[in-house]
């Protein structure tokens, strides 16, 4: 470190609220006795836009080239301040903050004198860290506008069009010889209300897909290879018995579902006159039911059991077809056999429908389904009724089998080439089922339609245009972008173990050469390849080791023994803190907090590094279960403490000193409860 | 013309509708009439199917909408009048005065410490929950500022001990407060950021799109349904939502509110107030999956209470969804498959005694619980109305944002230019919210 470091530290008032509590005055004289530190000042509103202007002017004035803000939370604050250092010509990532109001002057009230000390320390570990910043960038990678669409359903082509109406390029890739999907297979569909022929549908999609110049269409095509990331798709396709490659910068999934024959159940395969709703769908399309008298629909086959849940549209697709039959002939009797009509609001009308058309509804126990019977040649179902509380036998020509879905056959080879996953059922997995529906966990691939889950066809279609949506934004903005905070792997340290490379949770490291290679706008930053690599090899730019291992130092200068060391989460474990804070509930002044990413990166050696230096206790606090930022980052922390106790008692530390937490973002009284437990079971008090 | 886009209601689907649009480049006005973005989610404790924490989950997104250079978030604000040119629309806004200086507020809540006047929160009010004059709208708030009840200026909470009302001049005649202390106390905090004298500000932006994503609400049942209102310990299922959130008003305990004792059985009812002739015609999609997180939730609290759920038909429809019901199976919750007919009070006890007509046995039984939580559905945001006529769209029957051609062109209205989603389309969750929002975005963005 050659460059003549310049730290200016600024301590904010907040009006009374920190100021208040805190002797600021004290403070900043302390400051200005650190090593590096060049400036030091007390700010009464920090964020106002008087004193930001103060500041550009004093970090200019000063020649500073790093900044410590001590304040209220960086959950809310730290991009305002971010944006302020960088209009003083400082690198932000050259800024680090410090809560002092959330983490200390609104929950230590009782205390000004071990208040102000904490602050002291804090404000010291923020010095010692910004000392060993460097400077950092957003990372981009360029995106081109080309559009790989796997699956010719109405979901695939809904997203396809929406690409090319912007005027990127979309590739569709169908298996089978036409476009279309299911609603090939599909006499009417039905929704509330409003019938239309299946073929209709799917004639006036087509021709808006295939007369659209900026879509390529490729049907009887199979993909054979999907290689690289978002930006660098490499696509091997056979198409029509040849193969071919192009290049794609993004990838939609669109490959639909299929129904789960129901072999060797109902007697169907042995009987033809048991039949699923896919194949009545295609009688009733090709007019070639027949002169059927009694139909009986037996809902819910494979669907709500142990290993699968509801199968969506099955309810309303009984109803249908009910109507259907009656609609050919009125005087055909139709029973639905049901566990629960899960029909919801637009769907319930024409459930009043069917009963008014004389579809009769029978409820069977959910662990008693009806059985069909054969006798002479005569079908018949045997069911019990649970209104009338009695079994009997429906005559019947035609069953009809409401059954459960799978994904598509290829999902397996899908899954291989895109490097995704799927549920037991093949149905594909989401980035985050509430709030990441369309998106897979690497960037550049998303997922529409029945390829997630049963659906409707407004909801595939929505979801069409969704994962579009989703797509075209790095196309539309011609490149990724990633916080500056990432993976960085020093190739002469690391043994090519590939442990890192298995646990990316965003794939973003890619084996190359028979090393990792960090795609940087992949990385989303969490630390858990850093915190496991057994050669010390990677490093969080912004939350490197040795910038960890100095706060941890920073803090423990005095009297260790009464100080807990915790390490939190920036998201939820924060959030907690910060809640506690607004609430402000009063806890002990022990704790020492270390912001990270994620819990996942915290590593073994920072928790032995504070038992070595006599710290009372260690806590690591990540977001509780299953939610985590980083998709499962808590779950190795989780693992690792458990590694880290064991290490611990080899090392003759007490393992039982080491805590940890999971909170939620809402929880501070967890947060806050967890410090009392801690302060006494240590013996702090 | 003009690229930017108009969303109206800043809950879930309006948030990530403006996350992509902004992050796709256009210029995005995103505003709420109430004090804060966040919606319903942000009132939330954890989210089916997976129990994430629901404000986790979210504050982050608004943290970021409220970071993002293309997004501009408009709270307290309505859409006052829309004019379309040349597919251009032209539309006045108006802000109405929080009183405070939304530059200057930092959310200290020094002033909320200042106001002597509690009264029952608007959500919360019936289980406890309690706020100032006033307020911070909750914690994780965006924009992070402080409000003001306007009742108070008016001098219409004076019998309540409020400070300030009764001068011989209106609030809006005065430029600075010698009474007020909430004005006070921000002096004091060097701030000066309570403007009691506020003025509404009116607007006009020019836009090209419009997402319409007003969502829904909780329906608040008639007085007398299974006792509401007359039976202290009969709640709705927001109610039970907010008992069982940390950040709610009982700090996350599930006490019910005639003894402020823990309930150690309890009893949902779902589909209350539906019928085919008086009550919700319809059948609102969540609340099964809501009753369920809620017993899983409460047996996670303490695992010794009782939770019964009076169910008809379980909809279980969506993915995972399954599996969470078995999961509340397995961990004790028990359904009862019935038509619950009459509730009724002991006295001493304030417990309460359900008689229902069991569907699988066609027995008449009873059961004594503690606290009954009625699942009363979701019904369209009330301000839909007002709304509807000044964007000249229709309302369905049920009073939800029609679409043109729900199947073949979703989400489109009747006016080209104009997209709804999430709640404002009908009854929905959250991850359905968040799809319709990313296609209406993508249909926003293309006009
Ligand atoms: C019996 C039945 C009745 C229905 N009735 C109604 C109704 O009345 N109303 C309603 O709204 N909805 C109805 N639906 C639902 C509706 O059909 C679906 O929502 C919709 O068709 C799904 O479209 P999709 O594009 O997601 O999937 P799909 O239609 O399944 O399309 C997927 C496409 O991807 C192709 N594909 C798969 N894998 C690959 C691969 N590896 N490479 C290339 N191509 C691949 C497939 O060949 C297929 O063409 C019904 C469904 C069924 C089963
Ligand atoms: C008790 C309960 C529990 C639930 N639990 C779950 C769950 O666990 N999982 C799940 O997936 N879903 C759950 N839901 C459903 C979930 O809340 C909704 O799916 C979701 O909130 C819908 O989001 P939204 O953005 O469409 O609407 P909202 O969250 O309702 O947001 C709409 C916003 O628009 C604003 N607004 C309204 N009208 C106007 C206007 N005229 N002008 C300007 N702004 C306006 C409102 O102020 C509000 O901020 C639950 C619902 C309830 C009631
Ligand atoms: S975990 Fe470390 S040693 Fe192993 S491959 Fe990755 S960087 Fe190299
Ligand atoms: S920091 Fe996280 S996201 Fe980045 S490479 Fe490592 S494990 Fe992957």
């Amino acid at each position: 470190m050659n460059e003549n470091i310049r730290v200016g530290v600024f301590v904010c008032d907040c009006g009374s609220n920190i100021a208040g509590i805190v002797n600021v005055p004290e403070v900043v004289e302390y400051t200005k006795g650190l090593k590096h530190v060049a400036f030091a000042d007390e700010g009464k509103w920090s964020c106002s836009v008087d004193y930001l202007a103060k500041m550009k002017e004093l970090i200019k004035e000063n020649d500073l080239n790093r900044v410590v803000i001590a304040s209220c939370t960086p959950r809310t604050h730290e991009p305002l301040f971010k944006r302020t250092v960088k209009e003083a010509g400082v690198n932000p990532y050259l800024l680090e903050f410090v809560s002092i109001r959330e983490q200390v002057s609104w929950v230590h009230r009782a205390d000004p004198s071990k208040a102000t000390e904490k602050v002291k320390d804090l404000v010291r570990m923020g010095v010692a860290k910004a000392v060993l910043l460097e400077e950092g960038e957003e990372i981009r990678l360029s995106v081109k506008t080309d559009c790989l669409v796997i699956g010719g359903g109405m979901a695939g082509m809904t997203a396809a069009l929406n690409i090319a109406d912007q005027g990127f390029h979309a590739i569709l890739v169908e298996k089978e010889s036409r476009l279309g999907g299911l609603l090939n297979r599909l006499s009417v569909v039905c929704h509330d209300h409003v019938k239309l022929e299946a073929a209709e549908i799917v004639k006036a999609k087509v021709a808006l897909v295939e007369s659209h110049q900026n879509i390529k269409v490729y049907t009887n095509a199979e993909i054979e290879a999907v290689e690289g990331y978002i930006g660098n798709y490499k696509v091997t396709l056979k198409a029509n018995g040849s193969n071919e490659t192009f290049d794609a910068s993004t990838v939609i999934v669109a490959t639909g579902m299929q129904e789960i024959e129901p072999v060797g159940q109902f007697q169907y395969g042995s009987d033809p006159r048991v039949v699923t709703q896919v194949q009545l769908e295609g009688l009733l399309r090709g007019d070639e039911v027949g002169q059927v008298k009694d139909v009986v629909i037996v809902n819910c086959v494979n669907s709500k059991n142990e290993s699968r849940g509801c199968c969506t549209i099955g309810c309303s697709v009984s109803v249908k077809n009910a109507l259907a039959l009656k609609m050919l002939n009125k005087d055909i009797r139709v029973d639905i056999l049901y566990r629960d009509l899960s029909m919801v609001r637009e769907e319930g009308s024409d459930l009043e429908t069917a009963k008014r058309a004389g579809v009769k509804f029978i409820r069977f126990p959910d662990d008693r389904y009806p059985e069909v019977t054969k006798e002479d040649g005569n079908l018949g179902v045997r069911v019990y009724d649970i209104l009338l509380g009695k079994e009997f036998t429906l005559p019947s020509d035609l069953v009809v089998l409401t059954t459960g879905f799978k994904g598509d056959d290829t999902c397996e080879a899908i899954k291989g080439h895109l490097k995704v996953s799927t549920n037991p059922d093949g149905f594909f997995q989401e980035a985050h089922i509430k709030l990441g529906p369309l998106d897979f966990p690497s960037d550049g691939i998303s997922l529409c339609g029945c390829a997630r889950s049963p659906k409707n066809l407004k909801d595939s279609c929505e979801e069409g245009a969704g994962a579009a949506m989703r797509a075209s934004i790095p196309m539309k903005r011609g490149y990724l972008e990633a916080e500056g905070i990432v993976a960085d792997i020093d190739l002469d340290v690391c043994n090519s173990c590939g442990l890192c490379a298995k646990n990316c949770p965003y794939g973003a490291i890619k084996w190359e050469d028979e090393k990792p290679n960090v795609i940087k706008a992949l990385c989303k930053g969490c630390g858990l390849c850093a915190a496991d690599c057994p050669k010390n090899a990677i490093s969080i730019i912004h939350y490197s080791d040795e910038q960890i291992l100095a706060q941890v130092d920073a803090a423990l200068e005095e009297r260790p023994e009464e100080k807990i060391i915790g390490f939190v989460c920036h998201w939820c474990a924060l959030g907690g803190v910060d809640m506690a804070g607004v609430s402000r509930l009063q806890y002990p002044t022990n704790a020492r907090l270390i912001r990270v990413m994620c819990s996942a990166r915290v590593a073994i050696k920072f928790i032995e590094r504070a038992f070595e230096l006599g710290a009372a206790g260690v806590l690591v606090a990540g977001c509780e279960f299953p939610t985590c930022h980083y998709i499962t980052g808590n779950y190795a922390a989780e693992e690792r403490i458990k590694r880290a106790k064991k290490r611990l008692a080899r090392k003759g530390y007490d393992p039982e000193k080491l805590w940890n937490v999971w909170c939620s973002a809402a929880d501070g009284p967890k947060f806050a409860n967890t410090m009392r437990d801690m302060v006494k079971e240590l013996g702090l008090e | 013309m003009s690229d930017a886009i108009l969303i109206i209601g800043g809950g879930i689907a309006g948030i990530n509708a403006a996350l992509n649009a902004g992050d796709y480049g256009c210029k995005v006005y995103l505003i709420d009439d109430t004090a804060s973005i966040g919606g319903m989610m942000a009132r939330l404790d954890k989210t089916f199917p997976t129990n994430d924490c629901s404000i986790c989950i979210e504050s982050p997104l608004m943290y970021e909408v409220d970071n993002h250079p293309n997004i501009e978030i408009l709270t307290n604000t309505e859409v006052r009048r829309v004019k379309k040119e040349n597919g251009t629309f032209t539309v006045r806004l108006l802000k109405k005065a929080k009183f405070i200086d939304e530059e200057r507020c930092t959310g200290c809540g020094s002033c909320v410490e200042a106001c002597p006047v509690s009264v029952p929160d608007e959500l919360d009010g019936k289980i406890g929950g309690m706020r100032k004059l006033i307020f911070m709208p909750f914690p994780q708030a965006v924009p992070n500022v402080s409000v003001i009840d306007p009742r108070c200026r008016y001098g219409k909470m004076r019998e309540l001990g409020a400070c300030v009302g009764g001068c011989v001049v209106d609030c809006s005649q005065c430029r600075e407060c010698p009474i007020a202390l909430c004005v006070k106390a921000c002096k004091e905090e060097g701030k000066d950021a309570v403007v009691l004298w506020q003025a509404d500000r009116p607007m006009d932006i020019e836009i090209k799109s419009i997402i319409v994503a007003t969502g829904i609400r909780s329906a608040e049942p008639d007085t007398g349904l299974y006792g509401y209102n007359i039976y202290g310990n009969v709640i709705t299922y927001i109610q039970f939502e907010r008992l069982m959130n940390a950040g709610g008003p009982t700090a996350g305990e599930i006490i019910r509110p005639s003894d402020k004792k823990h309930a150690q059985k309890i009893a949902w009812i779902q589909c209350a107030g539906r019928g085919l002739t008086k009550g919700l015609p319809y059948c609102s999609k969540v609340c099964c999956m809501v009753a369920t997180k809620q017993t899983i939730i409460t047996k996670e609290h303490d695992a010794s209470t009782e939770t019964l759920v009076f169910y008809n038909d379980l909809k279980a429809y969506g993915k995972g969804f399954w599996g969470f019901y078995q999961k509340a199976i397995e961990n004790g919750v028990r359904y009862i498959r019935a038509r619950p007919y009459d509730v009724s009070e002991d006295p001493k006890t304030k417990n309460l005694t359900i008689r229902y007509e069991d569907l699988d046995t066609a027995e008449i039984e009873e059961v004594e619980v503690e606290l009954l939580v009625l699942s009363t559905g979701l019904v369209p945001s009330e301000r839909n109305k007002r709304l509807a006529k000044v964007l000249k769209i229709e309302l369905d029957n049920l009073g939800f944002f029609k679409e043109k051609d729900p199947m073949l062109a979703p989400l489109e209205t009747g006016v080209e230019g104009i997209y709804v989603c999430g709640g404002a389309t009908g009854p929905i969750d959250i991850s359905e919210s968040v799809v319709q929002a990313s296609a209406a975005s993508m249909k926003a963005v293309l006009k």
